[in-house]
């Protein structure tokens, strides 16, 4: 690893986002909240701090595949204290750790919330709740690539190590294309969607915000009842499928726009998405109804419509408390935080991809024990999938239950009870937001122990890079070919 | 003119020096040459097809039919695009690649101002099709855009028709249509009367309406079920192909492929045959895999010998039915013998589809008949006086030849002796090679 290198582009990056700590500024004086001296500061802190790297250390000519990780791991933790600052400075929310876990939550797009009432902060605040989601769900680097030749050097490692998946499909043959069009197609589904809540009566200011926490699969909302605040079954239905839309992959979009509207349904991994998606709604739906928890069946199928939908694309949104459902369908919820949303899109959890191709793979070997000497070949669509992204499917899976048992082994042992503490780990491991009992999605996360906050911080940050960025910062031969820095000044000897 | 004096270009050559036509063969091997020219009645020229020297030396400006079917692709090709400078009337190629057949071929017929492009390979798989669609025929072909068929069946030790004559069996059930084209015995052919009769070991040429094709087969206690498991021993071009179209239907499909490399490459693109990786005379591997409860085996590997001992084992162990692909033409009475059902070659396959192409002009379309002199044409009855309104037991067709199907403005039927023919119909005539040329003056305008 050369770590100058990885700070000086560190630096970089802390500029852009203490730019980005600007846009709330608008709204402040808008709706006159004094917020502003705050915003200013925390940008004024960043700018420094950015600056300072940048100058200190010089940038390096090449970055290798493991300083692309490197980058974006650092980036993402520096980034979120940044983030943070603005809730910490302001005195909202008193505790740095709570802060941190506020603005992790917001950069990735989990949307769980360590506040009992959101109602109360200030509505500059509230933007940057959201923002911090919209920034984080299409990869700030990846707009840094897209936006800005800042970075320099060939974006393929980065983009890489923040957009993960186990495959790419480019859209283009420069990175910096790809990112710019994934941004582009980001940035028009925002504008659509701010639109028709507009239609549907919803005022500018909660229509961008919900429009942000929607497309990153985030989940804040500017209410404590969430969504269930708009009781009209319009802006729900916008929400509905726009969540449904932002877990899917974007480059499906994009060929949508372009005018092929079959690419979502020649795609196999959409395909399994949908159907998973409609099986388990069926399901929940029947459980329901047949356990009587709602008089009303319209508003059971509307309520169990939204929440499949908001769980399985990892946005976390409620506008029912699911904790009071039947185990049966509470139990298929977290079977859907685990699947998640589709590759390349800004959804969290497993991904539709690695579960559809993890288990052609255990159909395949079972196949062989009937036939020893079949020769298969496992398929996405009509495209073969190399050996090594197999391999580097099945030990994503091994890294994931290793992450999942000891984070809730590490909650527990902090004295949270067995549901909670679990159904933490996979709400923020999945980037999703409410988990079930005490962090139901009535509750909130605010009284479990800062240690148990700090895991979670962890697990946020692991799935949202998909595990391996993190991972590889566990092996000790990391460590070991870091470089000396090279500075801008040599010590004198 | 014929280039190439491979397996296809010396059938070819066979067939049209048979028939009395003036034939050139143009190869690089000498020895091929002289042997060739010793045993049939051709001229032989030395030197590359896709020379235009040699060409030329070869009289190609007095050519009419111009036949290359080369080894390589690039030969064929070039050799037709030489042609392209004499007045010659047809060409043909003969090619591998993939590419150049595929319906959306950018190189495709008319661009390269070939007539006729074709491979023995998907020729050969086509035919395996056509005959897993009619399952216990070993040959067929069809007329009339499909509506006539002509099927060839094997009459077996127990079948009840046993020494009937075709009157008595006609008695059975007057209504069906159907036309006992030939019989062939101990491979000699026989247009058959009403007075001969039907004895164990006869092949037998019925020709149908499709729509009949079920009423017939139940006449004639033939079954014609599709298969539901197929095995295909070797993956090479034409297991795979035919693999590929048999996915569109249900039926349950093994290939067995012994190299490794190849067995991926056809698990990816197939989408759900199960592909395995062993030897096609492995037995215990084969039974394993249920070889024994397998309908049909379609035996299709690079070596004769393997298709040969494959097909016999899988019969042994219960296999019903299977197709084995032959590259010796001179074996396939023998095979039957050994109790193969239907031996195919590419080869033949591909001239038979040359031939037929040839001889499309006047005549609708041919087909020879597997391992016997006799060949099946469509004609189109010339507008003279003498095929007014005739009865067709008046028309004094050749001997040796006998109207199998009127087709009539689109719809074929099946004709006795009272029908009458009007100029303007299509014919579907079976006949003798002795009578081939009769028949072709009998239809001159």
């Amino acid at each position: 690893m050369r770590i100058g290198g990885v700070l000086n582009l560190l630096g970089r990056l802390l500029i852009v986002l203490s730019l980005m700590l600007l846009t709330p500024v608008p709204f402040s004086i808008y709706f006159q909240d004094g917020m502003v001296p705050a915003f200013l500061t925390c940008s004024m802190l960043g700018l420094t701090a950015g600056a300072g790297l940048i100058i200190l250390f010089l940038p390096e000519k090449e970055l290798q595949f493991k300083d692309g990780f490197a980058i974006v791991a650092f980036s993402w933790l520096f980034l979120a204290l940044l983030g943070a600052l603005p809730y910490y400075i302001s005195g909202c929310i008193p505790s740095f750790i709570d802060a941190f876990f506020e603005s992790m939550s917001g950069f990735t797009t989990t949307g769980s919330t360590i506040l009992s009432n959101i109602e109360v902060l200030p509505k500059s605040l509230l933007f940057w709740r959201t923002m911090t989601h919209w920034l984080g769900g299409m990869g700030i680097i990846v707009l840094t690539l897209a936006i800005l030749p800042l970075l320099g050097i060939g974006g393929m490692q980065l983009f890489q190590a923040e957009v993960p998946g186990p495959t790419k499909d480019r859209l283009t043959p420069r990175i910096q294309d790809t990112a710019r069009i994934l941004w582009s197609v980001y940035f028009l589904m925002t504008a659509l969607e701010t639109g028709l809540l507009m239609l549907g009566g919803v005022d500018f200011f909660n229509a961008v915000t919900h429009s942000f926490a929607t497309l990153a699969t985030g989940g804040f909302s500017n209410y404590n009842a969430s969504i269930a605040h708009y009781h009209s079954t319009y802006v729900q239905l916008v929400i509905i499928v726009f969540m449904f839309l932002a877990g899917a992959n974007f480059s499906l979009h994009y060929m949508a726009l372009k005018g092929d509207l079959k690419a979502y349904w020649k795609n196999e991994e959409f395909r399994f998405y949908f159907y998973i998606l409609a099986c388990a709604v069926l399901l929940i739906f029947v459980a329901n109804h047949i356990t009587h928890t709602y008089t009303d069946t319209f508003k059971n199928l509307r309520d169990t419509l939204f929440q499949a939908t908001s769980i399985m694309t990892t946005t976390g949104f409620g506008t029912a408390d699911f904790d009071r459902w039947p185990p049966f369908a509470r139990l298929l919820l977290v079977t859907l935080m685990f699947i998640g949303g589709c590759a390349g899109s800004t959804g969290g959890g497993i991904k539709v991809v690695r579960c559809l191709l993890f288990f052609k793979y255990a159909r395949s070997q079972l196949h062989r024990l009937v036939h020893p000497r079949q020769v298969e070949t496992i398929k996405l669509g009509n495209m073969r999938v190399a050996q090594d992204v197999m391999i580097g499917i099945l030990s994503f899976f091994a890294i994931y239950i290793a992450v999942f048992i000891s984070a809730s082994l590490m909650v527990t042992a902090l004295g949270v009870d067995i549901v909670t503490g679990p159904s933490a780990v996979i709400a923020t491991l999945n980037n999703i937001g409410p988990g079930l009992h005490l962090v139901g999605p009535t509750q909130n996360y605010g009284h479990l122990p800062s240690l148990a906050k700090l895991v979670l911080i962890f697990c946020m940050l692991a799935g949202r890079l998909e595990l391996y960025t993190i991972a590889i910062f566990f092996v000790p031969g990391f460590w070991k070919m870091t470089r000396a820095p090279r500075l801008r000044w040599k010590r004198p000897v | 003119m014929i280039v190439g004096a491979g397996q296809v270009g010396q059938y070819l050559c066979e067939k049209f020096s048979s028939e009395g036509q003036e034939v050139v063969l143009v190869d690089k091997n000498e020895k091929k040459l002289q042997r060739l020219e010793r045993e049939l009645n051709i001229l032989t020229v030395r030197g590359s097809g896709a020379s235009a020297r040699v060409l030329a030396e070869a009289g190609i400006s007095k050519t009419d039919l111009f036949i290359a079917v080369t080894d390589s692709d690039e030969v064929n090709l070039v050799a037709c695009f030489v042609s392209r400078h004499y007045s010659v009337k047809t060409r043909i190629a003969r090619v591998r690649s993939e590419e150049l057949l595929m319906p959306d071929s950018l190189l495709n017929e008319e661009v390269l101002g070939i007539d006729l492009i074709i491979s023995p390979d998907w020729a050969m798989a086509d035919e395996i099709i056509k005959l897993i669609q009619v399952s216990e025929a070993f040959d067929t072909a069809e007329f009339s855009d499909g509506q006539v068929l002509l099927l060839g069946y094997i009459v077996h030790q127990d079948h009840p028709f046993i020494g009937k004559s075709l009157y008595q069996i006609g008695k059975i059930a007057p209504d069906t249509k159907y036309v006992m084209a030939a019989i062939i015995r101990q491979g000699e052919t026989i247009i058959p009367r009403g007075e001969d009769v039907i004895q164990a070991g006869d092949k037998i040429y019925l020709m149908m309406l499709k729509k009949d094709m079920a009423k017939v087969e139940k006449l004639f206690s033939f079954s014609s079920k599709l298969p539901s498991r197929i095995f295909i021993i070797g993956g090479g071009d034409i297991g795979y192909m035919v693999a590929r179209q048999l996915e569109e239907t249900s039926i349950e499909i093994k290939i067995v492929e012994m190299d490794k490399k190849r067995c991926e490459f056809l698990s990816e693109n197939l989408a759900h045959s199960i592909v395995l990786n062993m030897d096609g005379l492995d037995a215990q591997a084969l039974i394993e895999e249920g070889i024994d409860m397998a309908d049909l085996v379609i035996a299709v590997t690079r070596s004769a010998t393997t298709n040969i001992l494959g097909s016999l084992l899988a019969k042994h162990h219960g296999t019903k039915r299977c197709i084995t692909k032959i590259t010796r033409h001179d074996f396939i009475p023998m095979l039957d013998k050994l109790g193969i059902d239907v031996a195919l070659s590419p080869r033949q396959v591909a001239a038979d589809m040359i031939i037929r192409y040839v001889r499309r002009a006047d005549i609708v379309s041919v087909a020879t008949i597997l391992d016997t002199d006799a060949e099946v044409i469509e004609v189109t009855v010339p507008d003279s006086k003498r095929f007014d309104n005739v009865a067709l037991k008046d028309l004094k067709v050749p001997a040796g030849a006998l109207v199998g199907a009127v087709v009539r403005q689109g719809k074929a039927f099946i004709p006795s002796g009272d029908s009458r023919i009007q100029p303007g119909d299509n014919l579907v005539i079976f006949f003798t090679r002795e009578a081939a040329r009769k028949v072709e003056e009998f239809f001159q305008a």
